[in-house]
């Protein structure tokens, strides 16, 4: 696992938030493909970070979740972003920018390895 | 907003069953199937997909496990499982559960009870507002513990101490009929200035209470309920403010009820201003130096202290006894006294309650010793059990939750429990209250209490739990080794087990002893001679006219009283079973408090010798005989001794020898005296002693005659008279025809104190006879417990030592050998305990000592006879556990080893 990044909860909830924003409904496995593509495969997954999140998402009332039939009919579990998750994805996403680029203001500007 | 949100969903987590479980599996299972596809898909084998998926997925278990516990809560989950666990444990050793239930709820249960009787009479803070400011003056002298102020006095001592600036209010004590048909009671009243309430500090639950403007002579008498009286004659009848009611001649207007209070000394059913009473406006009251009939307390300064006020207090009075040596009596010791209000309310009870308190913290100590001896025991058989847990992963930190998890239940279940037979306890223990304080009526079991029970559990639960010891982090290993085996517990352990009995043997004994000294104080109680030659005798005061018609002596009243009361008696004479009635004030065994200075003649005091006092008591003809007092000289009275005839008297014994020591006084005379019989109905006209008769244990069993002076009941005002009625079988039995008679002639008179000798004897006993009893099952409790204790460590420690007693036996030694080994084991425990419970039942001996009557503190034959008794209880409790050693088959016992 060198090389791969530990995720922090809240950056999670905010990956999780911003991949159903974008693609809509979506079971587990498909939210942990597209956050491990999205991020170059740098970020790795595994259930007993992803789930513990979503539970945790859909507690606060952000996410929704129901039981669906699969794109290759199999039941899964496909979680949908509420009206309050889509809130709280538009107030984080704007702090991250704001947060971000004044981190990179201060670093100065640095080429990805 | 989403905190809360999620917190809801987490508890309701709490519940979800094992349909959420499945869906999680589910869940997984179904990323777990799209990724093996996934990898199938990208061309790898089937075999290997699935390895890869399982791989990354790091792990399904773990995963459920970290969604499980963001489902609920997972502390809630640990804790409810580890109750279900020690639940489950509990349930396995049932004798052991019950036992230490049991011992706890018997000690929490004690340690309650009487806390919360100390807490409601001594630790509470006054209704009264700011309670703490007020403070109590007391004056007393030789002959009386209580006598008041006179209003020349009071005067002075506003005058002359600033730090009582936040004011001082008076009542004197008095009594009136409240009038109203069949209902007719005498009141205790108190005789309140204006400021009284104010500085009091007491509130209104109904109405308004009386204030400055209603002082003084041409206003409207007024009254103010106590909230007890109140209750009990009213039924909390809210319309009662405003009505008038008749008290003695007058018609009074109720104006208010004030919020239930204490009173001191004594209880009080409603307070009146002074315009009741005429004598208490009259010349005689305001400027009688001598006329003490004023209770005081007052209010500190805000800035003042205690000492300052004593202080200031000492110097008014040191002044007052310099500008007025006739008031003040060299030879009595007239002093004063400032003392906290709450102090003065408790100080009757102070005493007999820490003891009661040590008595109960004694069992609650020797039990919690029990509970951890049993404790010790269990944990070392179960440390095998807890061996194989550490095995199986549990941490040190899980298996300390554990035990306290357990212990948690033991003493929850025994203050639950506890609380149970406190609540029981607390009514035996307000009838004791109500002896010794008036603030009995705040005795109960509330939150405070309650707090107190737990936290005594709580606190009880930890210490357990430290007692059982774990091994440290890191040593499983060598426990391990030996958990196969049966263990000992480790020097250490046995060490405090031991040391555990000791203490509860000395306790035991401590308590015994106390108990024992308290019994002989009930014993020799009940054992004194009332004076009285009979028991068979039933007394009923009926008081026709109150002391204030007395006092201002209405000649025509005091007529017709007399006339009835003789009516009376010559009626209940003719009851069947009756053999003789007298007439008479106040009843035989009852204390008086109308008591003054007498001289006699040829009698002189020696300077500094304190004046002699005689009560002033009234007796007709029959008197003497219907009451069993033996006459010891001279005549008893007769009809002769009429209202106009010659003045005489009989004294009683004490007062005989007081006067005259070693002469006879048959025939000499003597006569009350003072300043202060100008403001009584009875003269100082010197009187013939026609008689002497035997002392009575009128001030109670415990207490020393005082000097006593009987005039004929026709010779002095009839005030608070009452029958003496003998008779030749069962004095109970003449109650109701004799009742029946009174209330015929006297239909409104009030008739109180209708008891047998015997009742009344009994009710002087009875606070002795709890107190004992309380004490005496608290010491025989403490001796079983400690039994257990004993023979319970023994018993472990035969069993810990099979092993080695087998060795012995296979080497030669006999069962008798074995079986005093044991035995000396435990006689040494049981021995030191002895010693160290006898040193400590002196020392409690010498606090308890003014408890004491008729048996001496350091009373050698309670201490041996307890020490006896220990002794042998002691044995057995070894002896059973010797036995069983000396059982032990040699060859079983190598063998199991």
């Amino acid at each position: 696992m060198a090389g791969k990044l530990d995720i922090q909860q809240g950056t999670l909830a905010l990956m999780v938030l911003k991949t159903l924003d974008v693609l809509g409904p979506l079971h587990g496995y498909g939210i942990a493909r597209r956050i491990e593509e999205t991020s170059r495969n740098r970020l790795s997954l595994n259930y007993g970070t992803l789930y513990p999140a979503l539970l945790k998402l859909e507690q606060e009332g952000f996410i929704t979740a129901e039981w669906r039939q699969s794109e290759n009919n199999r039941r899964a579990k496909f979680y949908a972003l509420s009206a309050a998750g889509r809130k709280r994805l538009a107030r984080e996403a704007r702090e991250w920018h704001q947060t971000a680029d004044l981190i990179a203001a201060f670093l100065g500007r640095r080429e990805a390895p | 907003m989403r905190h809360v949100r999620a917190l809801l969903a987490r508890i309701a987590g709490l519940f979800s069953g094992p349909k959420a479980d499945a869906a999680l599996e589910e869940e997984l299972q179904a990323h777990l199937d799209m990724e093996t596809a996934e990898n199938i898909r990208r061309g790898m084998a089937p075999e290997e997909a699935r390895r890869q998926a399982l791989l990354a997925s790091g792990g399904l278990t773990q995963a459920a496990e970290a969604v499980r516990d963001q489902r609920g809560l997972p502390w809630i989950e640990g804790l409810t499982a580890d109750i279900r666990y020690a639940l489950r444990s509990l349930r396995r050793s049932p004798a052991f559960t019950a036992i230490v239930v049991l011992t706890l709820a018997l000690g929490i249960g004690a340690t309650t009870a009487i806390f919360s009787v100390v807490r409601a009479v001594l630790l509470k803070p006054l209704p009264h507002r700011e309670g703490n400011r007020l403070v109590y003056l007391r004056q007393s002298n030789d002959a009386a513990s209580e006598i008041g102020f006179s209003v020349p006095e009071v005067r002075d001592i506003r005058a002359g101490a600033p730090s009582l600036g936040g004011g001082i209010a008076e009542w004197s004590s008095w009594t009136a009929v409240l009038q109203g048909g069949e209902g007719a009671a005498r009141m205790s009243i108190g005789l309140v200035t204006g400021n009284f309430f104010e500085v009091m500090g007491l509130s209104p639950v109904l109405g308004r209470l009386t204030r400055p403007s209603d002082d003084g002579p041409g206003v409207p008498p007024v009254m103010v309920l106590t909230h007890e009286f109140w209750m009990s004659r009213f039924g909390g009848d809210s319309s009662i403010v405003g009505r008038r009611v008749r008290v003695d001649r007058n018609s009074v207007t109720v104006i208010g009820v004030m919020q239930p209070a204490p009173f001191f000394p004594s209880r009080v059913d409603a307070l009146f201003n002074m315009v009741i009473s005429p004598h208490h406006l009259s010349a005689t009251m305001v400027e009688g130096r001598t006329h003490r009939m004023t209770e005081l307390v007052a209010r500190l300064a805000p800035a003042a202290s205690m000492r300052q006020a004593r202080s200031e207090v000492a110097a008014v009075y040191a002044r007052m006894q310099r500008d007025f040596p006739a008031a003040y009596d060299p030879g009595s010791h007239y002093r004063v006294e400032v003392v906290p209000f709450q102090q003065v309310l408790g100080e009757r009870a102070r005493l007999t309650l820490w003891l009661l308190m040590g008595a109960a913290v004694f069992v609650m100590i020797i039990s919690a010793a029990n509970v951890a001896n049993l404790t010790l025991m269990r944990g070392v058989r179960r440390e095998h059990e807890l061996v194989t847990r550490a095995a199986l992963g549990a941490g040190l930190a899980r298996l300390r939750r554990l035990l306290l998890a357990e212990n948690l239940l033991l003493t929850l279940a025994g203050a639950g429990l506890g609380v149970l037979i406190a609540l029981g306890g607390v009514r035996l223990l307000i009838a004791l209250a109500e002896r010794y304080s008036p603030r009995a009526g705040e005795i109960r079991v509330d939150t405070v209490v309650l707090g107190f029970a737990l936290a005594l559990s709580l606190v009880l639960a930890i210490l357990l739990s430290l007692v059982a010891s774990l091994p440290k982090e890191g040593t499983f290993a060598s426990w391990f080794a030996a958990g196969g085996h049966r263990m000992s517990g480790g020097l250490r352990k046995q060490r405090l087990q031991r040391a555990l009995v000791v203490v509860q043997v000395a306790v035991s004994v401590v308590l015994l002893a106390g108990a024992g000294l308290l019994t002989r104080t009930m014993i020799s109680l009940s054992n004194v001679r009332t004076g009285l030659t009979t028991e068979e005798i039933l007394t009923m005061q009926i008081p026709l006219l109150t002391l204030g018609q007395a006092a201002i002596s209405d000649p025509q009243a005091d007529v017709r009283a007399k006339e009835q009361y003789e009516l009376m008696r010559s009626e209940i004479a003719t009851l069947p079973g009756v053999s003789v009635v007298g007439l008479g004030s106040p009843m035989p065994l009852r204390s008086s408090d109308v008591a003054f200075d007498v001289k006699a003649e040829g009698k002189t005091f020696a300077p500094g010798e304190a004046a002699a006092t005689a009560e002033v008591r009234t007796a007709n003809p029959e008197f003497f005989r219907a009451a069993g007092i033996p006459l010891l000289a001279g005549r008893e009275f007769a009809a002769t001794d009429r209202a106009d005839g010659a003045a005489v008297v009989i004294i009683n014994q004490a007062l005989a020898e007081r006067l005259f020591p070693g002469e006879d006084p048959i025939g000499k005379r003597a006569a009350w005296t003072g300043d202060v019989l100008r403001f009584t109905p009875i003269s100082g006209d010197w009187r013939t002693i026609v008689g002497v008769v035997a002392n009575t244990q009128d001030g109670g069993l415990d207490a020393r005659p005082r000097g006593v002076m009987f005039v004929p009941f026709s010779q002095l005002v009839a005030f608070s008279g009452g029958l003496v009625i003998r008779t030749d079988n069962d004095a109970e039995a003449l109650v109701a025809p004799a009742t029946r008679i009174v209330r015929r002639i006297a239909p409104a008179a009030p008739i109180e104190n209708v008891r047998t000798i015997a009742q009344i004897k009994d009710e002087s006993v009875s606070p002795r006879r709890l107190n004992a009893a309380l004490v005496s099952s608290f010491g025989i409790l403490a001796m079983i417990i400690a039994a257990v204790g004993v023979a319970g460590v023994l018993a472990f420690s035969v069993s810990a030592r099979t092993n080695e007693i087998g060795i012995r036996m296979s080497l030669g030694a006999d069962s008798g050998r074995m079986q005093r080994m044991i035995l000396k084991e435990g006689g040494v425990l049981v021995a030191l305990g002895l010693v160290l419970g006898v040193g400590g039942g002196f020392l409690a001996a010498g606090v308890m000592r003014s408890l004491l009557f008729g048996v001496a503190p350091h009373d050698p034959a309670t201490f041996i006879g307890v020490a006896l008794m220990m002794a042998a209880i002691g044995t057995l409790a070894c002896w059973i556990p010797a036995r069983r050693a000396s059982r032990i088959d040699p060859a079983i016992a190598i063998r199991v080893a």
